[in-house]
């Protein structure tokens, strides 16, 4: 049965840090589109979240709430991303270069901040969403993973849509309007 | 159905779960109410966004390194972890990171029933002794349409032959073959021929990828391959089988099954129509005396029944490739296909149009020949499309819908060609540019 992102984080401060394998699984996919977002290329953005992770894990202590353990992934793995510029910079001794590249990555209109967007999300309604895109299962196998009925599932669906759509319109700068969410 | 029954019902809808009575109220209220048809496609749109997020995404698997690096660190004092003792016992040291990293994935398989163990343990092997390739020559055979795209299928199409070279070392560069479509990155830039109507499409860059040739590049990847196999079979609980067989020279054969499913909806109407959209049933062929992989064979699952779609039995390692490979000779009268449409100085009547509305542009605009206008919507408008397309009529366009394996909208039609002949389809349109423009992807 999945546990909470909470009972997660407390099993592995524990002593049972092969737990922590269970919120890889679970962030990996979203951490992964976050980053491809900010750094523009799939294989750095697999190395970046592989770094975010393990960092991630030797700071599991330090976190003071279990369960935002998804947004405080996000904020290592952002400064994982520029590190990774910052040494893409030195290799090729010209700073300047870097910070264009970074510039040009975080300024392209990538969608990032949908995944910024999942995780102000209340846990259920993350669950069900990364269960659902991430993890591409029907609204009847998120049901079945969850152990709960099908209406439940397009009841959370529905409130996390109303949600994102809100704090996306917020991220983005624009209105939630038909149109201009079409555009997107 | 008024509005507030009709918003309770909207994700249902827009998940495909209504009965057929329901689902036609609700359609017969979103045609008549603004209000709910905006809220109806905002969902939609959001849907599509996320959807195409995770299909981006639906490859990566990295709990076994990230778990690998966690285990090192945190056994760092002790010389023989178990982890060590397995790779040491069983495979030896210096794996590459792939090979290792199925390796760890291997020991989740080791409580599992034993069939599965050893299914994981042959594959493990197999990923270990091809992680050292420098060049890899496949040669297979798929059902697919010639023109098609790399990674479409079509379980009702015959065979047609399907190439792959690829050099790790010194450089990476790769070319892939079918009847009607060559693409070749030649380690500076990444381009593909469309011989049927001499097509050219150029990205000034390398890739590892492009052109929809994911799917075969990773079978390439051989050991990457099975280390995502098994990561997916752990993670997502796919099904492994082992079995051992005889071959007619008496060698011995290690035969691996795994069940992948692939996650898309039974209604979703891009399901089974590229590898990674469909259920399937994979087969890899070792060679138990060497490990090497040597051959693999991909079946469609369907109720109906499974159909082979995918035959790779020619594999050849470390083979020198004849440097012309990399060389793809082009028609002289090649039309090149524009990258990004760019901003029109009244991008905004184009950009605001809904999927619906362009695709009726565009097959007005082919009816009345005016190919400046038809630009707008595709790039490039050769002669043949011209020819095919030209005065045509149009019977019926249908509602647009979403399908998780395509980051655009499909719109159904049917047309009347000038040659008399009736097409009924779907016209594949997407407006993911900077300029924020429908532009048609396919289905024509």
């Amino acid at each position: 049965m999945d546990l909470t992102d909470k009972e997660y984080v407390e099993h592995c401060r524990d002593g049972h840090p092969e737990d922590f394998g269970r919120l890889v699984e679970r962030y990996q996919k979203p951490l992964f589109s976050w980053l491809t977002g900010r750094v523009g290329d799939g294989g750095q953005a697999e190395e970046a979240a592989q770094e975010s992770f393990v960092r991630a894990f030797r700071s599991l202590k330090k976190l003071r709430k279990p369960e935002s353990f998804y947004s405080w992934l996000l904020g290592i793995a952002g400064r994982v991303a520029k590190e990774q510029f910052r040494s893409a910079a030195r290799q090729q001794r010209d700073r300047e270069v870097a910070e264009t590249m970074m510039a040009d990555a975080t300024d392209s209109g990538e969608e990032y901040p949908l995944e910024e967007a999942i995780a102000a999300l209340p846990e259920s309604q993350r669950q069900v969403i990364l269960l659902r895109y991430y993890e591409r299962l029907s609204c009847q196998e998120v049901a079945t993973r969850l152990g709960v009925p099908l209406g439940t599932v397009t009841k959370t669906l529905s409130r996390a849509y109303a949600l994102l759509r809100q704090e996306l319109a917020v991220r983005e700068g624009v209105e939630p309007t038909v149109n201009q969410t079409q555009s997107l | 159905m008024n509005c507030a029954e009709c918003r309770d019902n909207l994700v249902a809808c827009a998940e495909g779960l209504l009965d057929r009575e329901a689902m036609l109220e609700c359609r017969a209220h979103l045609k008549a109410c603004a209000g709910c048809r905006a809220e109806y496609q905002a969902i939609a749109s959001l849907q599509q966004r996320l959807a195409a997020r995770g299909q981006a995404a639906a490859e990566v698997s990295m709990v076994a390194p990230v778990m690998q690096r966690i285990r090192q660190e945190q056994f760092k004092p002790e010389r023989e972890t178990i982890m060590s003792k397995i790779l040491k016992h069983r495979w030896g040291f210096g794996l590459s990171a792939a090979a290792s990293a199925a390796a760890i994935v291997l020991i989740a398989f080791l409580g599992l029933p034993k069939t599965q163990a050893t299914a994981a343990e042959v594959m493990v092997r197999g990923a270990e002794v091809m992680a050292k390739l420098t060049s890899i020559h496949l040669r297979g055979q798929l059902r697919t349409y010639p023109q098609d795209n790399f990674g479409s299928i079509n379980a009702g199409s015959p065979f047609c032959t399907i190439e792959l070279w690829k050099q790790f070392e010194p450089e990476l560069k790769w070319r892939i073959e079918k009847p009607q479509r060559i693409a070749v990155m030649d380690g500076a830039s990444t381009v593909m021929l469309i011989k049927t109507d001499d097509t050219g499409v150029k990205f000034p860059h390398p890739s590892r990828s492009a052109f929809d040739t994911d799917w075969l590049q990773r079978i390439a990847n051989i050991s990457n391959t099975i280390s995502n196999e098994l990561s997916n079979a752990q993670a997502k609980g796919w099904k492994l089988d082992t079995t051992k067989e005889t071959a007619a020279d008496g060698r011995l054969k290690d035969i691996v099954t795994i069940m992948a499913k692939s996650g898309v909806p039974d209604n979703d109407y891009g399901r089974n129509n590229f590898i990674g959209t469909a259920d399937t049933r994979r087969v890899y062929r070792f060679d138990a005396g060497s490990g090497l992989l040597e051959a693999v064979e991909i079946y469609l699952v369907r109720p109906a029944g499974e159909v082979k779609i995918f035959d790779l039995s020619q594999i050849d390692y470390n083979q020198p490739i004849d440097p012309a490979t990399w060389k793809l000779e082009l028609p002289a009268d090649v039309s090149w296909a524009q990258l990004e449409p760019p901003k029109l100085p009244d991008n905004e009547k184009y950009a605001s149009m809904t999927a619906e509305q362009a695709a009726r542009a565009f097959f007005e605009a082919c009816s009345r020949e005016d190919w400046t206008e038809v630009g707008k919507f595709m790039s490039p408008v050769t002669a043949d499309l011209k020819k095919y397309l030209g005065g045509l009529e149009i019977i019926s366009l249908g509602d647009s819908f979403t399908s998780q394996a395509y980051v655009g909208r499909y719109v159904p039609y049917e047309i009347k060609l000038k040659n008399g002949d009736v097409k009924k389809y779907n016209l594949a349109i997407r407006k993911d540019n900077p300029a924020g423009r429908w532009q048609v992807d396919g289905g024509i």
